[in-house]
């Protein structure tokens, strides 16, 4: 046996032999990532980078991320809308390093958020096309937007009664409670919670479940709110879920949700009614309430207008009978110095009655003439009246 | 007043009633009971809109 070398000799060679090969040179991988543990306290994040055939592990490597390239990390969950965990496919570049103590690992230098955002991309445009291609009651439509039952239900007159999907004692509960509490209109709504983990990787399936006690429970809702708070900008993964988004797009009671921010629009999103914060979804609630309470204040005044109208039309043409009656009153005719032409009692109105001989009243204001006719002559259009 | 009184048919029962009399066909004799049914119709909407009644049975 020749003599044996010491441990530090033979790593002193592979430090050499790795160093010769790979000092100076960096290479862009696409792997898969697991047993991500980061510490943002210390901008440090270890991890395992691995290649699978089937499942099983067919390649595995240590990985880090220092100080200097852990910005990579919070610009992918940035730009990616999702948690930089274990599971995840990136393409990232690496140095290849060796210490004589720790072993062989890869140091991330940078990731390519590119390569992230198109993997995304491309899962959401393969689900949106599924739940197209499999659900005929979900279209497309030209303007990009798309058609589903759910969107397609109609909203009611007024908002009562409220089923709320949201994390308990979460920021978008809160929210959604304060405008919806306690609002200046005095509106009351009977929101009932239904409280489930809204991010992570089982989330998709405990919203679903919640979704279908809604539809189980006894109590009439008007409108499903699904609310998200704020604060978390990443991980909407679980609104891009086949199932959910399916559920969503087919379910009978309308959906408003609430679950991201300007630039965020999950699938679900598109199933359902969208706004953007849950601070939102109360106010449109509101709104929609005031809008209706103006509509019934309007024919209110419209009402009382036209009653307010009838009567003074009724008290106006009162007036004007009363006035006319007056001024046909027979003694209104007298004091204008016509006379009453009567005879046995009755008022002549044809002359062809009486005749020559004949002893007619005639009535004046303060007396009446008796007199006897003594002739008779047809008025000539001269004759002075 | 009906008992299964819901926001939609009070508006719509207002309604007829702004549409009658904007379209004179309510007679004066008949005003009176009018005003009250278009009050009791706009009491209903004011106050059930403030109040919660929970609802037991699922309306189909």
């Amino acid at each position: 046996m020749p003599t044996p070398q010491k441990l530090s000799t033979l790593i002193n060679e592979i430090d050499a032999t790795i160093r010769n090969r790979f000092a100076g040179n960096t290479f862009w991988i696409k792997a898969e990532i697991t047993d991500v543990k980061k510490q943002p306290d210390k901008q440090w994040c270890f991890l395992k980078f691995i290649e699978k055939d089937g499942n099983t592990i067919t390649t595995e490597m240590k990985a880090v991320f220092w100080s200097n390239a852990y910005y990579n990390i919070v610009a992918f969950e940035k730009e990616t809308q999702q948690v930089f965990v274990s599971g995840l496919e990136i393409t990232c570049n690496v140095r290849v390093r060796f210490h004589k103590r720790y072993g062989i690992d890869l140091e991330v230098l940078e990731i390519d958020f590119a390569y992230a955002v198109g993997k995304l991309e491309l899962e959401r445009k393969q689900i949106l096309d599924r739940l197209v291609r499999d659900n005929p009651a979900i279209q497309l439509l030209s303007n990009g937007n798309y058609a589903t039952p759910n969107k397609q239900a109609l909203l009611p007159t007024v908002f009562k009664s409220i089923a709320l999907i949201t994390a308990p004692n979460s920021d978008g509960q809160r929210d959604f409670n304060k405008v919806i509490d306690h609002n200046k209109y005095g509106y009351a709504f009977a929101v009932t919670p239904f409280l489930t983990t809204i991010q992570g990787d089982t989330a998709s399936l405990l919203i679903l479940q919640q979704l279908q006690l809604i539809a189980a429970s006894k109590i009439h809702f008007d409108v499903v709110v699904i609310v998200r708070g704020g604060g978390s900008d990443i991980d909407f993964k679980s609104f891009n879920d086949y199932e959910l988004a399916k559920t969503i797009a087919l379910f009978p009671i309308p959906i408003l949700t609430g679950i991201g921010h300007d630039r965020n629009t999950s699938i679900a999103d598109l199933m359902a009614r969208q706004l953007k914060t849950p601070t939102e979804v109360a106010t449109f609630i509101l709104e929609n309430n005031m809008s209706f309470e103006r509509e019934i204040e309007i024919l209110k005044e419209r009402f009382f207008y036209s009653i307010d109208k009838a009567l003074k039309e009724a008290a106006t043409a009162l007036t004007g009978y009363r006035q006319r009656v007056k001024n046909l009153h027979p003694t209104t005719i007298l004091n204008k110095g016509f006379a009453i032409v009567k005879m046995n009692n009755k008022i002549i109105t044809n002359p062809q009655n009486i005749n020559t001989g004949d002893e007619i009243q005639v009535i004046l204001k303060t007396e009446t003439i008796y007199s006897i006719i003594t002739k008779k002559l047809k008025n000539e259009p001269t004759t002075n009246i | 007043m009906n008992q299964q009184l819901t926001f939609d048919t009070a508006f719509s029962e207002l309604k007829k009633l702004v549409n009658q009399i904007e379209d004179d066909e309510i007679q004066l004799d008949t005003l009176a009971e009018k005003v009250n049914e278009a009050n009791e119709l706009i009491q209903f909407c004011e106050s059930k809109l403030r109040t919660i009644k929970t609802e037991t049975a699922k309306q189909s």
